[in-house]
């Protein structure tokens, strides 16, 4: 386990330093000034140089790089060029409305997912399977901000029951109201991917000879199902969920943006449209932090599933 | 967690689910949604941002200011200047400044070393995105305590204009900056207006709170909240909810006509209008022919752009610079939609399978709207507009490197003439050179006249020149001026500004002292 834990450590390490490189070279070949943005459309050619200069962007990329680098390595992202405010506390004070909010798309997504998926699999060619079928191919094709405005719409305009401005904190009550609309609009996403994952791994299993030895045996269906199958069905949902969360994380913007709620996705569109070179390199430590952080987890749990994998 | 825990979160959230609808604003607090993701550099003289000038206004005084809902410069009235007098050649300008007027956050008096701080610091490349604005001081003495004098090298058309409380005019208290230093300022912002500064929350809100020693008054409001709510969708259904009592709606004719209809709502349509101006690069064939440049003229129809646009919230232009600036001609030779004649033109200049003209665009909604309804208009006269859309950031710097031949700029101005015609017209402002500005069109027709207005001391002469001014550009047509596009913002009807909205220099309605729910 610690021999398996290094090696994924180092793997790691290297990952971000070759995404921190890309990510640099990236946004300095991105057309669009930083310092245009930051002055407007007024400022003549003097004061933008003059701002180039003291946002230092007229200095040599390499003397750029390396500064970005050894302040990265060491936890200094330094401050955002549009705002002038530290890159970390920016990244610090959304990073949990992103969590939060994947992890609750995320219960809400295997919640229904899965007994979804194996109740479609085990009704394999029948009306209940059409029907699952075709919910999760609405519920992946549907565009999160027209499901978002939709939920708005009949939840919180017409029966007022959530907030429309999903980002209030405070009591329990209010953080869950906040939360649960925002939550659902991206768990049901979620939900329709491991359905459908679900349900192919389960009629993959369902056909095994040890799942037809069991019911020779007599055991229950109830059992067989759901101790037997599901539990040899689970590493390819969970390779598929460990995937999509480090989509979720980036593809939450719209969410975030019709729920109106702080998040990564949402800054990061920001600091794009802004140009804000030091914030993009923020986020992009912290993202690449998140998916290598869940793609080693999503390791660990094969081995809790299936006791047949070694992490070794 | 308990299950009595649990039982108790439960109940609390199912009456909050209840209760939800009604438990909105405060009738002492005020929301306000605008539309972005962020306000920017919280500092009045580095953020020209449209969300943050309206954020910013309320905690900040000028020397003086604009008369609360017009945007006229002759509606001019003391601020945080009592009273003021201009030497005759108008190169010396006094101010005397009110007594007692208290900083926020108990930074002290607001005295003549704040106020000689403040333009000092506005005139500063390093810490003011408008320093070019003070260009022709020469010096800003503090007299006395109470008394400011500045000092100009030349003439300018509005010396009351930057020392205003807009851009750079705004005042800041030196001993904050002094104690914070220019970060520090940054994220706490210390002005005399008011509303002081209380809390930002990147990406969700800002918060103001009353300043109970203001100079004119202790405001009605005790809290405003400013909500960053980029999608117009969301905006609209937070001000249905209840959850904003004023906003920035979508910018278009349809979202104004809903909003007027709503019950218990005020539409407002403000100035300053944005002008929509499509710019020729003169120096470009086939743009370089004044024939061609006359025969796009008259394949645009204003009147069918304005219908689209919305009657009620845009008007057409009347000139190269927008309606209501001091100086503007609205009598301007704009020459008059005729395809005809715009084929004819083209002919005679040697395309008479007409011609391919191109453009580098913003994506931004509604600016590409217009753009495909005038490459529309210009497809009936055998001219074919080739757009190519680009990110906004990238439009920006794009079409200040002399890239596009053809470009729509959509701007709003400080209400002088002398602004638009020196950024747009005057040879110093041509893009691509050291002293550039946004002459996409590399415009120098009425370099003289524009120079000329600059030092004349009687204003008739003034307005003369700058009409001559634009007589010359239209004639010579560097640019076509389409389109005006009001600020469109709601609100509702129990809610009480304190005053009658025409405009607001800001892009935001300003918030008072006086402001008030009524019920």
């Amino acid at each position: 386990m610690t021999a398996f834990l290094i090696r994924r450590l180092g793997f790691a390490f290297v990952t971000m330093l070759a995404v921190l490189t890309i990510i640099f070279m990236i946004v300095r070949i991105l057309p669009g000034d930083p310092a245009m943005v930051i002055l407007g459309d007024q400022a003549d050619a003097a004061t933008i140089a003059a701002m180039r200069t003291r946002l230092g962007l007229d200095r040599p990329l390499l003397v750029q790089y390396v500064e970005f680098l050894s302040g990265a390595l060491v936890g200094n992202w330094g401050v955002s060029l549009v705002t002038g405010r530290p890159v970390i506390a920016e990244v610090l004070s959304v990073l949990p409305w992103t969590i939060e909010l994947t992890i609750a798309a995320l219960v809400i997504g295997a919640l229904i997912g899965i007994p979804l998926g194996v109740w479609a699999a085990i009704n394999r060619n029948n009306a209940i399977d059409y029907i699952t079928r075709l919910a999760s191919l609405l519920g992946l094709s549907f565009p999160a901000f027209v499901s978002g405005i939709m939920l708005l719409i009949g939840l919180a305009i017409q029966l007022r029951w959530f907030p429309v401005i999903s980002a209030q904190r405070g009591t329990f009550a209010q953080w869950a109201l906040s939360l649960t609309l925002p939550a659902i609009n991206l768990g049901l996403i979620m939900a329709a991917y491991i359905t459908r994952v679900t349900r192919s791994a389960m009629l993959e299993v369902l056909s095994e000879d040890y799942v037809r030895t069991a019911r020779a045996k007599g055991a229950p269906w109830r059992i067989v199902v759901w101790r037997h199958a599901l539990r040899n069905a689970l590493i390819p949902i969970i390779t598929i969920v460990g995937l999509y969360l480090g989509v979720l994380i980036g593809n939450s913007v719209l969410t975030e943006i019709v729920f109106n709620r702080p998040g990564l996705g949402k800054l990061i569109v920001g600091a794009l449209n802004q140009r804000d070179y030091t914030m993009l390199q923020g986020m992009m430590v912290i993202y690449t932090l998140l998916v290598v952080g869940i793609n080693l987890v999503t390791d660990m749990v094969y081995g809790v599933a299936d006791p047949r994998v070694k992490l070794q | 967690m308990s299950k009595k825990n649990i039982l108790a979160g439960a109940i609390s959230l199912a009456a909050l689910m209840i209760t939800s609808g009604a438990a909105v604003a405060q009738k002492t607090t005020l929301n306000v949604g605008l539309a972005s993701a962020d306000v920017g550099v919280l500092d009045p003289h580095m953020n020209s941002s449209t969300p943050g000038k309206g954020f910013l206004q309320q905690i900040f005084n000028g020397l003086v200011r604009l008369k609360p809902g017009e945007i006229s410069p002759a509606q001019i009235e003391p601020d945080l200047a009592e009273s003021w007098t201009s030497s005759p050649d108008g190169k010396v300008w006094t101010f005397t400044l009110r007594k007692g007027v208290q900083c926020h956050h108990n930074f002290g008096e607001f005295t003549s070393a704040d106020a000689v701080f403040s333009l000092q610091r506005a005139g500063t490349r390093e810490t003011s995105s408008f320093s070019s604005d003070y260009a022709a001081i020469e010096k800003v003495e503090a007299v006395d305590k109470y008394t400011v004098r500045i000092t100009l090298k030349n003439q300018i058309p509005s010396l009351l204009g930057v020392v205003m409380n807009y851009h750079g005019g705004q005042m800041v208290c030196k001993a904050a900056i002094d104690q914070m230093g220019q970060d520090g300022f940054r994220k706490k912002p210390v002005g005399t207006g008011p509303f002081a500064f209380s809390e930002y929350v990147p990406q969700q809100y800002g918060k103001l709170v009353a300043n109970d020693t203001y100079f004119r008054g202790k405001p009605n409001f005790r809290e405003i909240t400013y909500r960053m709510i980029p999608s117009d969708a969301a905006r609209d259904l937070a001000f249905q909810s209840g959850e904003l009592d004023l906003y920035y709606t979508r910018q278009d004719q349809t979202t104004f006509n809903r909003v007027k209809a709503m019950p218990g709502v005020k539409a407002l349509a403000m100035n300053p209008a944005e002008m929509s101006v499509i710019h020729l690069n003169m120096t470009i064939p086939p743009l370089d022919n004044i024939k061609v440049r006359q025969a796009i003229a008259h394949a645009i129809d204003r009147d069918g752009i304005h219908q689209f646009r919305g009657r009620e919230t845009s008007r057409q232009a009347v000139s190269v610079v927008p309606s209501g600036y001091l100086g503007t001609n609205a009598k301007a030779p704009l020459l008059p939609h005729n395809i005809q004649k715009a084929k004819d033109l083209l002919a005679e200049a040697g395309h008479p399978n007409g011609i391919t003209i191109k453009t580098i665009h913003t994506t931004l909604t509604g600016m590409m709207s217009f753009m495909e309804a005038v490459q529309a208009q210009l497809k009936r006269a055998n001219i074919n507009l080739e757009i190519t859309p680009v990110e906004h950031a990238t439009f920006h710097q794009q079409i200040r490197q002399n890239l596009s031949q053809v470009v729509h700029f959509q701007a709003a101005r400080f209400p002088v003439a002398d602004v638009y015609l020196s950024q747009f017209f005057h040879s110093r402002a041509i893009v691509g050179t050291p002293t550039a500005v946004t002459n996409f069109s590399h415009c120098k027709v009425a370099d003289a006249e524009i120079d000329a207005a600059r030092s004349e001391t009687d204003q008739a002469k003034q307005v003369a020149l700058w009409e001559a001014a634009q007589t010359k550009i239209v004639n010579e047509v560097c640019a076509i001026p389409v389109n005006e596009s009001l600020q469109l913002w709601a609100h509702r009807d129990t809610f009480d500004l304190g005053y009658q909205v025409n405009g607001a220099l800001n892009l935001a309605p300003g918030i008072l002292e006086t402001s008030k729910f009524t019920k």
